[in-house]
C-alpha cells in the first residue's frame, strides 16, 4: 500500500504545509486560522493557532531553511510568520491587492515569494533590509482572470502561473538587488514581469502548475480532465496533452524527472509517467479503488443496481456494504486539493502528503510500489 | 417502456452531475472580500461552463448550469393536463417556500422551469457529493409518483363529493 498514514484533522482542509523536519504540520481548517500540530509519540497535538487573517486562508508555505511560514488569504492579505521563542510572530506584507489572494509559494532560495490573486495579478514579495519589511512588486496586465496557482523554477527567477482564463504563463521575476545577474541569459529576459512564454493549450480553467526538478519540464492540469506536459520551455516549447477518463485534477507533483502524481476530484492520486521516448501517459491510480463491477450498472442488472442506489439514499448512511460504483479507495472521501512533497527539495521525493476537503491529511510513500520505482 | 426511459434519463443526469459537481471555493472577482455563487451572478463569463440540457421528451427536461463554485439544476416536470399543471405548481411552490429546510433548493425556479436546486462548493464541503446526487435523482423519481398520487386523490374526492351531492336528487 502506498499510503503510510492518514489522519482526520478537521472537517475540511483548504491547504497544508510541513515544517522543515517534518515533525509539525500547519493547515487551515476552512476558517481564518492556521493550526499547527506536532506529532508526539504517535499522536497529533495542537501546538499553535495562528490567528490574524479575517477570511479563509487559501495558501500556506513553510520555508525549509529559514523556517518561516507565509500565509495568503481571501482577505487580500498575506503574513510572514517567524518563530520567536515559542510564539509565531506575524509580519504583514503589503501586497497592494484589491481582491483575494489565492495561492502562495516561497522561491527556492527563500528570499522571495509569489502570491497569485483574484485581481488577475501576481505579487512577488522580497525582504527590504533597510526598512525591515516585505515589499511587493506586481505583475499586472497579463492575466485575463484570477491566478489560481504559482510555481517557481529552480533558478529562482522564472515563475509559472495558471489562471481561470485557461492559460499557463511563465514570467521572469528578476529583481535588482535581490537576484544575482546571470551572465548566460540575455538582459532582455531579465526584466521583471517579462512574459517568457504563454501556453494556450486548455479550453478550460487551469490549476496546479509545477516544474520538474531540473526545471526542464512544466506540468499543469486543466478542468477539462487533461494534464499538460511542456518540455523545453522557451521560444519553441514541446507540449503534450494527456486526456484521462475521470474527473479533473486540482494539483500535481513531480516525484522524479519523469514521474508526476496528480490529485483531484477522484479522491485518488493518479500516476503519470514518461517513457524512454519522452511520451507521457497515465500509468495507474495510487490508492485502492473499490469498484462495483461495471456490468451491474447497465443491462439486465440495471434495476437491481438502481434499487441499491434507492436504498442508500432513502435510508441515509445505513448500508455501508453497498457502495456506489463511484466510491474510490478509503483514503480520501472528498476532493483532494493539495499535494506537498516531504523531504529535501531534491530530485527524488518518494514521500508526499495530500490534503482534501474531507479534512484528512494522508502521507504516501512510493517505496513499496515496485512498478513505479522502475520508471 | 416509460420506466426504461426514466432510468436512462436519470442515469444521464447522474453522470452529468458527477462531472459538473467538481466545485471549489472561489472568491468573487468583482467585489473584494465577497464570495458569491458565480452561476447566479453570471458576471464573469470565463468562470461559467456551457449549460447542459437533457430532455426526456418535449414536456420533461433538465437544465444543468455550472460555474467554478456553484451549479444549478432546473427541472421541468411532466404536466399532461390542466389538473396536473395546477397540482405541480402548488406542490412545488409548497416545497420552494420552505427552501431553508432543504438547503439546496431555490425559492423561485429558473425562468421556464418548475423547480431549481442551487448547489455551492460549501454544500460539497459539508455533504458528500454522491449523497447530493442521490438526493436529486431520488427527488426526480418521487415527484412523478407524488403528482400522480395527488391527482388520484383529487379525482377520488371529487367523485365522492359528487356522489353524495347527487344522492339528494334520487
Amino acid at each position: 500500500m502506498a499510503v503510510m498514514s492518514v489522519h482526520q484533522f478537521a472537517q475540511c482542509i483548504t491547504c497544508h504545509a510541513w515544517s522543515p523536519d517534518q515533525s509539525m504540520v500547519a493547515f487551515c481548517p476552512n476558517n481564518n486560522e492556521v493550526h499547527i500540530y506536532r506529532l508526539v509519540e504517535d499522536k497529533w497535538e495542537k501546538v499553535h493557532v495562528l490567528q490574524k487573517h479575517d477570511q479563509v486562508i487559501s495558501g500556506i508555505d513553510w520555508s525549509a531553511r529559514s523556517n518561516r511560514i507565509v500565509t495568503s488569504s481571501h482577505d487580500r492579505n498575506s503574513y510572514v510568520w517567524n518563530l520567536e521563542g515559542s510564539e509565531w510572530v506575524p509580519t504583514l506584507v503589503i501586497l497592494r491587492l484589491n481582491r483575494a489572494a489565492l495561492c502562495v509559494q516561497w522561491s527556492p532560495k527563500e528570499n522571495k515569494f509569489a502570491v497569485g490573486s483574484g485581481a488577475k495579478t501576481v505579487c512577488i514579495c522580497y525582504y527590504e533590509q533597510e526598512n525591515n519589511w516585505w515589499v511587493s512588486k506586481l505583475i499586472r496586465k497579463r492575466h485575463d482572470s484570477s491566478v489560481t496557482s504559482v510555481s517557481w523554477h529552480p533558478d529562482n527567477i522564472l515563475l509559472a502561473t495558471t489562471s481561470t482564463d485557461g492559460k499557463c504563463r511563465v514570467f521572469s521575476t528578476f529583481i535588482k538587488g535581490v537576484d544575482a545577474k546571470d551572465s548566460k541569459k540575455s538582459t532582455s529576459d531579465m526584466k521583471f514581469g517579462e512574459l517568457i512564454v504563454q501556453l494556450d493549450l486548455s479550453s478550460s480553467w487551469t490549476f496546479g502548475v509545477k516544474w520538474s526538478p531540473s526545471g526542464n519540464t512544466l506540468a499543469y492540469v486543466g478542468h477539462n480532465s487533461m494534464i499538460y506536459f511542456v518540455d523545453d520551455v522557451g521560444p519553441s516549447p514541446l507540449a503534450q496533452n494527456v486526456v484521462f477518463r475521470d474527473l479533473p485534477l486540482r494539483d500535481v507533483l513531480f516525484v522524479s524527472e519523469r514521474t508526476v502524481i496528480g490529485v483531484g476530484y477522484d479522491c485518488n492520486p493518479m500516476v503519470f509517467a514518461a517513457d524512454e521516448r519522452g511520451v507521457w501517459g497515465f500509468v495507474r491510480y495510487l490508492g485502492e479503488r473499490k469498484t462495483v463491477s461495471s456490468g451491474s450498472r447497465y443491462g439486465s442488472q440495471f434495476s437491481e443496481a438502481f434499487g441499491k442506489f434507492y436504498g442508500q439514499s432513502k435510508y441515509g448512511v445505513g448500508n455501508d456494504a453497498v457502495e456506489t460504483s463511484k466510491t474510490r479507495g478509503a483514503v480520501h472521501d472528498n476532493c483532494i486539493n493539495s499535494i506537498i512533497p516531504l523531504g529535501e527539495h531534491g530530485t527524488l521525493t518518494r514521500r508526499f502528503s495530500t490534503s482534501g476537503l474531507d479534512g484528512r491529511i494522508a502521507v504516501w510513500d512510493l517505496e513499496n510500489e515496485q512498478d513505479l520505482l522502475e520508471l | 417502456m416509460g420506466s426504461t426511459t426514466l432510468r436512462l434519463y436519470l442515469t444521464c443526469i447522474r453522470n452529468t452531475l458527477d462531472a459538473a459537481m467538481c466545485l471549489q471555493n472561489f472568491p468573487c472577482q468583482e467585489v473584494e472580500r465577497h464570495n458569491k455563487p458565480e452561476v447566479e451572478l453570471k458576471t464573469s463569463p470565463e468562470l461559467l461552463l456551457n449549460p447542459v440540457l437533457i430532455c426526456r421528451n418535449e414536456a420533461e427536461k433538465c437544465l444543468i448550469e455550472t460555474s467554478i463554485n456553484s451549479l444549478t439544476i432546473s427541472l421541468k416536470v411532466k404536466q399532461a393536463d390542466e389538473l396536473e399543471n395546477i397540482l405541480t405548481k402548488k406542490f412545488l411552490r409548497f416545497l420552494s417556500m420552505r427552501a431553508e429546510a432543504f438547503q439546496v433548493l431555490r425559492r423561485k425556479p429558473v425562468q421556464g422551469y418548475d423547480i431549481s436546486f442551487p448547489i455551492t462548493n460549501y454544500h460539497c464541503e459539508e455533504m458528500q457529493k454522491q449523497k447530493l446526487i442521490d438526493f436529486i435523482v431520488q427527488f426526480m423519481e418521487d415527484i412523478e409518483k407524488e403528482i400522480s398520487e395527488l391527482k388520484m386523490s383529487v379525482n377520488t374526492r371529487g367523485r365522492l363529493v359528487a356522489t353524495e351531492f347527487l344522492k339528494q336528487f334520487i
